[in-house]
């Protein structure tokens, strides 16, 4: 089934959209990314994302108030689903699993 | 807030191809950079800026597409449509059927009868010269006696294509000694038959007709004496899997012929069935080396192909000159010739001597008007049914307005729906097509194809015919329907009938229809039982026919005579010349009185054939064995000849002298009989005793037996053994008088079979509207007959009122359909020369009958009226 695997850049967006919380949409997801990584991303590439995340079922979406500067249009504010909760912790887990099983000895020659 | 905006055509863009589900947001999110952008100081970056990523959300996913989720409400809401009319479809499963089975069985019965009629017209058009083929008629009549021959003599293909070169290009002949079968074996006389489809031909043949030859020259297959060119059927037949090239096939037991090729079976849809053709040099044999070369004698079906269809009216024009110039003496002015195109034959051509019957366009014309008509029953069936089912409907239709629909949307609800559900009958309709063509091909004696409903004809009428159907029956309630007030439509009821006077009229009409093919079929029926069982004049029952031109009997006709007569159950014996009852001769003769000599029918007899028949001598004499002159100088003739002539009484015929040579004089009148079928009038007759042994050859073709109906099979036993006995060799072959008579009213047979056939469907599919029309009454005056039933009306009474209706709309088309049903017939039986009388007891029954079946479909709701208890209906007040 698609969605249950996620890429780079969906974990990306994705762990942003938990850390933005209730304000996470599309420019401020971008601008979050680039203040924390330094990733430059157009802003259409994040928007592909964010549907492609909904899609998989991973993140809720709902029109927020409309806001002035934007000339009174609405944002689509961005939540985490269980699901994308789960998605992220199984990423998270395993990457620490495989960390934790590499040899001291090759941490050690690379430092 | 902005000071500036971004750049106009770039944001027109955006809202062009965006999604307008995604548009707000991404507009907001190229709106938010903009402004950002803006405020760091550079217009022109933050213009950049937003026409970049304009560009960047041009991609598939935020594109604006026609899924169906995302079509423009007016498409969307076709699939709205879809869902209620599925909805309701099954929620009414009964109506749903009725409609739709019905209108199928309209269309069905439709396209099986064009069909039927358009393989009558596809007859022998499938040569490429067909336009430019004629065949060319010999009338020989003097005051309308005489005959209207479909041949000609021999000489006149030669004659006519030497003379008029110019107009006709070729000629081809057609010959078959005039036999009804000749016999065809095997050179070892392991396989013999007689063969009825053998015809003698020019070698032309192929150039003129397209039929197919498989092996062998298709030029010279038929140039060289004693060549034999025969179907891939017949040469399995005779030689099964081998290769008949240049084996032998012997004919009439005494010629050998060359097989020189071999030709597709002839196709179902021509005029002329043939299983062999044989070259036409191969004659000269039997007549001592030439060609006959008299111009009396007229037995070769001949065809002539033009230069030009448009020449056929000029050589026409020539015809009478030509007539004079070769035609003897004696028969030049009572002779025409005409021409009839080679398409026209098959329906058209009613000649004497027919190669094969034809068909006649007379049938084509009844079985349109049936088509029509159970299409028209059927179309109005569908426009009733779904009009009254439509009024059904106001509330959705009110609450459909309510929310907004507009005028235009609620016709194309309704305009579709009515589509669809034409569509679904035409699919049944083509499903019932496929699965009866087998039976109706055996019954109408047809070949046809169901891939004939493949051609661009039948596409366009099956997809016409529910989108014209559809929007007829689809329009009136959709404007009814949709003129409705909302609030009207919502807060009553809404049990008034809307279009009841319109479908009034429909139920009318329909049962006009089918009380007209009620009594039509009727009609039809009696005319055919009062030419088939009438009286022919003469017995039929128990005489056995049996073939015996150009067989070796006649010298041993007198001792087979006498052996068959030993035989207690044989009656009598005789010779003739053609089937009696069925077909006939003309002869030359001069009688008393006239200035030269007429063409008369004629047949030629041997002794005892009075007796044999039980045909009645009313003056003179029948010929006697004891006068031995009566061959030559006797003559007995019919009624009608006697008045022809204008002779007083039959008794003053006797002694009336005929031909110029003396002594020669009418020895006795017979009764008249039906000589030919009853499709014409008994006409003079000359019944010419002919001992010459060699008029076997032609003038004598078949030995008649009347024998008791006691011990039948026992009998033929007999007659077989004596045959065999006497003609060792030769096939004994025979059929009763009775059954091949019958044959002559096969045409009218098949006919009245397939009206019986069809007219019964119709008034199946009149009723299943009545029944759906009544249930849909019913439910409407629900309320109104618990009512009356509160107030104390009876049973009875509630179902005479609710009945009552009906048998005035049956009573009306009664009075509609008699006058039209009597005119339409009357018509109809004027191609017939013996009409049986329109019997009105027909039309009562054919009334009652309508009548009765209406009943019987409204009966259920009427009773289901009468007896609901008037609580249930009432108690949703």
């Amino acid at each position: 089934m698609k969605g249950t695997y996620i890429g780079e850049l969906e974990e990306l967006v994705l762990l942003t959209v938990g850390v933005l919380y209730n304000d996470a949409y599309g420019v401020a997801v971008m601008d979050e990314i680039e203040k924390q990584t330094g990733r430059s991303l157009n802003i259409s590439a994040v928007h592909a994302v964010l549907k492609r995340l909904e899609e998989k079922g991973l993140v809720n979406s709902q029109m927020s108030d409309p806001t002035n500067e934007r000339g009174g249009r609405r944002k689509r504010i961005f939540t985490l689903t269980a699901a994308g909760r789960k998605a992220l912790a199984d990423a998270n887990e395993l990457r620490n699993q495989l960390y934790n099983q590499i040899p001291k000895v090759s941490l050690q020659f690379q430092a | 807030m902005l000071k500036a905006t971004p750049p106009r055509w770039a944001d027109r863009f955006l809202s062009w191809y965006c999604n307008p589900e995604l548009l707000e947001e991404i507009q907001g999110d190229v709106y938010e950079i903009f402004a950002r952008t803006l405020k760091s100081g550079n217009k022109r970056m933050a213009d950049v800026a937003f026409v970049w990523n304009v560009f960047r959300f041009f991609r598939w996913s935020n594109i604006k597409r026609t899924k169906r989720s995302q079509q423009t409400p007016h498409l969307m809401m076709f699939q709205n449509y879809y869902t209620v009319f599925k909805r309701g479809f099954f929620r009414q499963k009964g109506y749903s059927f009725l409609n739709v089975f019905g209108l199928a069985i309209g269309i069905a019965c439709f396209l099986l009868i064009t069909l039927y009629i358009k393989d009558e017209f596809s007859f022998d058009r499938m040569h490429s010269k067909a336009d430019r083929i004629y065949r060319i008629h010999e009338i020989f009549e003097a005051d309308g006696v005489g005959e209207r021959s479909a041949s000609q003599p021999f000489p006149l293909a030669e004659a006519i294509k030497n003379d008029y070169n110019g107009q006709v290009v070729e000629a081809v002949r057609f010959f078959n000694f005039q036999a009804p079968t000749l016999a065809v074996a095997t050179t070892d006389n392991t396989k013999e038959f007689n063969e009825a489809r053998l015809f003698f031909t020019d070698s032309t043949f192929f150039n003129m007709f397209d039929f197919k030859i498989v092996k062998g020259d298709a030029k010279s297959a038929l140039s060289n004496t004693h060549s034999i060119v025969l179907t891939q059927s017949m040469s399995q037949k005779y030689f099964g899997d081998v290769d008949p090239m240049g084996k032998f096939l012997r004919f009439q037991g005494n010629t050998n012929l060359l097989v020189t090729g071999v030709m597709e079976d002839v196709p179902p849809n021509t005029h002329f069935q043939f299983d062999f053709l044989v070259s036409f040099q191969t004659l000269k044999e039997s007549y001592n080396g030439q060609l006959p070369e008299t111009w009396y004698w007229n037995p070769c079906w001949t065809y002539l192909l033009l230069k030009d269809p448009s020449d056929a009216a000029r050589l026409e024009a020539q015809l009478p000159a030509f007539v004079q110039k070769y035609f003897p003496d004696f028969i030049r002015n009572d002779v025409t010739l005409e021409l009839i195109p080679l398409t026209d034959i098959h329906l058209k051509s009613h000649m004497d001597y027919e190669i094969q019957p034809n068909s006649s366009i007379t049938t084509i014309y009844v079985f349109a008007s049936i088509a029509a008509f159970v299409l028209l029953i059927a179309c109005i069936n569908f426009i009733n049914l779904s009009t009254a089912r439509a009024a059904k409907r106001a509330k959705e239709v009110g609450m459909r307005k309510t929310l907004g629909s507009e005028r235009t949307q609620l016709v194309t609800q309704f305009l579709f729906e009515s589509i669809m559900l034409t569509l679904l009958s035409v699919v049944f309709a083509v499903a019932i097509v496929l699965l009866t063509l087998p039976l109706f091909n055996s019954f109408a004696e047809k070949q046809i194809e169901w891939t004939n409903l493949l051609e661009p004809f039948y596409i366009l009428l099956l997809l016409g015919l529910p989108l014209a159907l559809g929007f007829v029956s689809g329009i009136y309630p959709a404007f009814v329907l949709s003129s409705f007030r909302p609030i009207t439509a919502l807060k009553s009821n809404a049990s008034q009938e809307r279009g009841a006077t319109f479908r009034k009229v429909l139920v009318v009409v329909q049962f006009s229809l089918s009380i007209i093919l009620l009594i039509g079929t009727g009609v039809a029926i009696d005319q055919l039982n009062m030419l088939q069982e009438s009286d022919t004049g003469f017995t039929k029952e128990n005489v056995i026919m049996i073939p015996v031109s150009r067989s070796p009997i006649a010298n041993v006709y007198e001792p087979l005579r006498n052996e068959l007569l030993r035989n207690p159950n044989v009656i009598e014996v005789t010779a003739l010349e053609e089937i009696l009852g069925s077909k006939h001769q003309v002869g030359n003769y001069n009688f008393e009185g006239l200035e030269e000599s007429k063409p008369f029918p004629r047949l030629n007899i041997r002794h005892h054939f009075l007796k044999t028949f039980n045909i009645p001598v009313v003056a003179g004499r029948d010929y006697s064995e004891d006068i031995v002159t009566d061959d030559t100088l006797a003559l007995v003739v019919n009624e009608s000849l006697v008045k022809q002539m204008g002779w007083k009484s039959n008794e003053e015929a006797i002694g009336k002298k005929f031909s110029t040579r003396p002594n020669r004089k009418i020895v006795g009148v017979v009764k008249d009989f039906n000589f030919t079928s009853r499709h014409q009038p008994i006409r003079p007759l000359v019944m010419d005793l002919n001992l010459n042994p060699r008029a076997f050859d032609l003038f004598i073709k078949y030995m008649a037996v009347r024998i008791s109906k006691d011990d039948v099979a026992g009998t033929i036993d007999y007659m077989q053994k004596q045959w065999k006995a006497q003609m060792p060799g030769w096939p004994f072959e025979y059929f009763f008088l009775e059954n091949n008579l019958e044959n002559l009213y096969k045409a009218e047979n098949k006919m009245s079979k397939i009206t019986l056939i069809f007219s019964g469907l119709s008034i199946l599919v009149a009723c299943l509207g009545l029944f759906g029309l009544s249930t849909f009454t019913a439910e409407q005056r629900k309320k109104e007959m618990s009512i009356r039933k509160v107030m104390g009306s009876s049973d009875s009474e509630i179902f005479l009122l609710f009945s009552k209706r009906f048998f005035v709309l049956i009573l009306i088309a009664n009075v509609v359909a008699f006058p039209l049903a009597y005119i339409m017939m009357k018509q109809w039986l004027g191609t017939f020369a013996y009409q049986v009388d329109i019997d009105f007891t027909l039309f009562i029954l054919a009334a009652l009958a309508a009548a009765l079946i209406a009943f019987l479909t409204i009966c259920y709701q009427g009773f289901r009226a009468a007896h609901t208890n008037p609580a249930e209906v009432l108690k949703n007040e």
